[in-house]
């Protein structure tokens, strides 16, 4: 993708004048380096992934036993309090964070996996198979994806398995347009013409040729949905549409305190909290990886 | 401009069809069975003759495709069917709640104007200062927080520490405004993103430096050359934000307990309501289509490139 854009981009021009000895991907992650939210938001994703799989281990205390009295404001013994069953905050929103990931990155994957094998059909196929999926896509696209969801959760019942479905199937029609438009400009290409006439399998083509240089929009795309995606999961939570008592997942856990807002505040605020840097920090990083995979959008910012 | 309207309107009716195919398929087509999920909870399980009885009551026995079209050929005459929770029609328990709906995503929308517009304007003039800086910095964490959680914080400051608003229900201005501020902030980054980058673009335009030339104060610059081209390109996007209201809504309203459509439909999930689910649903979607539909009409008016262009 990168490389296709060079020629008619102004500041790619500017580009070429660094040293012609690094490579692409080097340059790429140079300009992802000095951009500084980008790296703030590497730093928090970073923390999350580190302590989500040792959290269990590390907490001070079990998240789903009554640990302390109801409602303690934080203190040394519990750092971010205890909720209206006595249990401690602070573990729980540490060993929520295992949730959240999961969450956005199963449903991701949920949704990226159908959407981009669609897109390649649609765009590498073309004629009438490609006017069915794009009609199926811009229907899909023509409603918010949070309908789409609560139909889904509402024919498969409310739990925390259906969220991920729900979310990554409201994702495929994105992934699908996006891989499709890359697909389309790169078929057009002499690579894919000479790997066609080289005799190679359509499917050959499709991956090894066509996919492999269209994945910078998808990597981008990705980064900024799992952020989306913990978004609306923890929302439909919070809505008691997705993880259910005792789970320690952080929209779960802001409404359990919503009740007693007024006496224990630190029992919907913390999980927030949690919400807002994970979410910020897939934000800060896939507009890092958008400006330095692709130097075309890098005018706008 | 007849010719155009015309034109959206009539390629509305497949979109508008297939949304009713994918709500009805995904409710009735996926693997749960309604009638047994209506009687998992209830007294004495789910007895066979029991589960044959709400099945034939509820239309379940007749074919897919017959429930299709007797689920459609009553949407398009206003009959959602009847809720089985509350045993009346669902369009008469939607019609109840539309206007706190309508209430909640107008004033929103006002408010993420209000609030992206200026943020946009100041981040583009000051471009690239402290002022920049600090606006697109607000209007990235706007757009990266949970909105329940933005109103629960809003209540804890405006409704408990300071009494100003009233924490829930929805009667008189007082009891909207936490609510619409809570969607208006968490909308209002897309919106001032576009703002700033489009008036970044207007004011590098001839006219704005022809203007400049010919001796206008800054300010007239800025408000008659500038400021009016770059609201623009923000017409189209209000329909998609109006997407996020609804979305926001569903949340916003649990939040403020506010008697509206997305608590409707919340309800009718958790109740396993189905006739309800799913009209509501359809009439969301409904509903944003024609407000797009709208947008639509109203950038080709603004822009008469639009109306030729196709």
């Amino acid at each position: 993708m990168t490389d296709t854009t060079k020629a008619d981009s102004p500041v790619a021009l500017a580009d070429e004048a660094e040293p012609e000895t690094q490579s692409t991907g080097k340059r790429a992650w140079r300009r992802f380096l000095r951009n500084g939210g980008a790296v703030v938001g590497t730093a928090i994703l970073l923390f999350w992934f580190i302590i989500a799989p040792v959290s269990p281990w590390i907490v001070p205390y079990d998240p789903i036993d009554t640990v302390g009295l109801a409602r303690q404001p934080p203190s040394a013994e519990f750092w971010f309090g205890t909720d209206t069953l006595g249990r401690d905050v602070f573990s729980r929103v540490l060993v929520g964070s295992q949730i959240s990931l999961q969450l956005g990155l199963i449903s991701i994957a949920l949704g990226l996996v159908p959407g981009v094998a669609l897109g390649l059909i649609a765009g590498y196929v073309g004629g009438v198979t490609d006017a069915i999926l794009s009609r199926l896509v811009d229907a899909m696209l023509a409603f918010p994806s949070i309908l789409l969801a609560l139909v889904i959760i509402a024919a498969l019942g409310p739990n925390l398995r259906n969220v991920m479905i729900a979310v990554g199937i409201g994702t495929v029609p994105l992934y699908a347009r996006l891989v499709r438009g890359s697909v389309l400009s790169i078929k057009q290409l002499p690579y894919v013409e000479a790997a066609r006439v080289l005799g190679n399998p359509p499917l050959r083509i499709m991956l090894r040729h066509v996919l492999a240089n269209a994945y910078a929009p998808i990597v981008v795309l990705s980064t900024l949905q799992v952020g989306h995606a913990i978004l609306i999961g923890s929302g439909l939570s919070f809505l008691g549409l997705g993880a259910q008592p005792p789970t320690p997942e952080w929209g779960l856990m802001s409404a359990e305190g919503r009740d007693v807002l007024r006496r224990a505040w630190w029992i919907s605020t913390f999980p927030g909290i949690a919400i807002l840097s994970v979410v910020v920090a897939c934000n800060l990083v896939g507009d890092g990886l958008r400006s330095a995979l692709d130097p075309r959008m890098r005018i706008d910012r | 401009m007849g010719r155009y309207i015309a034109n959206r309107i009539i390629q509305l009716i497949p979109v508008l069809f297939l949304i009713s195919v994918i709500i009805f398929g995904v409710l009735h087509a996926l693997p749960g069975d309604p009638a047994e999920l209506i009687l998992q909870g209830a007294e004495g399980g789910a007895p066979p003759e029991r589960l044959q009885e709400l099945r034939q009551a509820m239309g379940l026995n007749d074919p897919l495709l017959v429930q299709y079209l007797r689920f459609l050929g009553g949407a398009l005459i206003g009959d959602l069917g009847e809720s089985m929770r509350f045993r009346t029609p669902v369009s008469g328990l939607i019609l109840d709640r539309l206007g706190f709906t309508i209430e909640l995503a107008v004033s929103g929308l006002l408010m993420a104007l209000l609030i992206g517009v200026p943020l946009g304007m100041v981040a583009a003039v000051r471009q690239n200062s402290w002022i920049d800086t600090a606006a697109m910095g607000l209007a990235y964490v706007g757009a990266s927080m949970p909105v329940f959680w933005f109103g629960l914080v809003l209540i804890l400051l405006f409704s408990f520490t300071y009494p100003w608003f009233p924490p829930a229900g929805a009667e008189g201005l007082q009891a909207l405004v936490l609510p619409a501020f809570t969607l208006g902030f968490v909308s209002a980054g897309p919106i001032s993103r576009l703002v700033r980058s489009s008036m970044i673009e207007v004011l590098g335009e001839d006219y704005i430096r022809t203007s400049r030339a010919k001796g206008l104060t800054e300010r007239l610059v800025l408000w008659r050359h500038g400021f009016r081209n770059a609201l623009i390109p923000v017409v189209t996007m209000v329909g998609l934000i109006f997407g996020g209201m609804l979305a926001g809504a569903v949340v916003t309203e649990t939040v403020f307990s506010r008697p509206g459509l997305g608590r409707l439909v919340v309800s009718a999930i958790l109740s396993k309501d189905y006739p309800l689910v799913q009209g509501c649903v359809l009439f969301l979607a409904v509903l944003y289509l024609i407000v797009n539909l709208l947008v639509d009409i109203l950038y080709a008016w603004l822009d008469p490139r639009i109306r030729y262009g196709k």
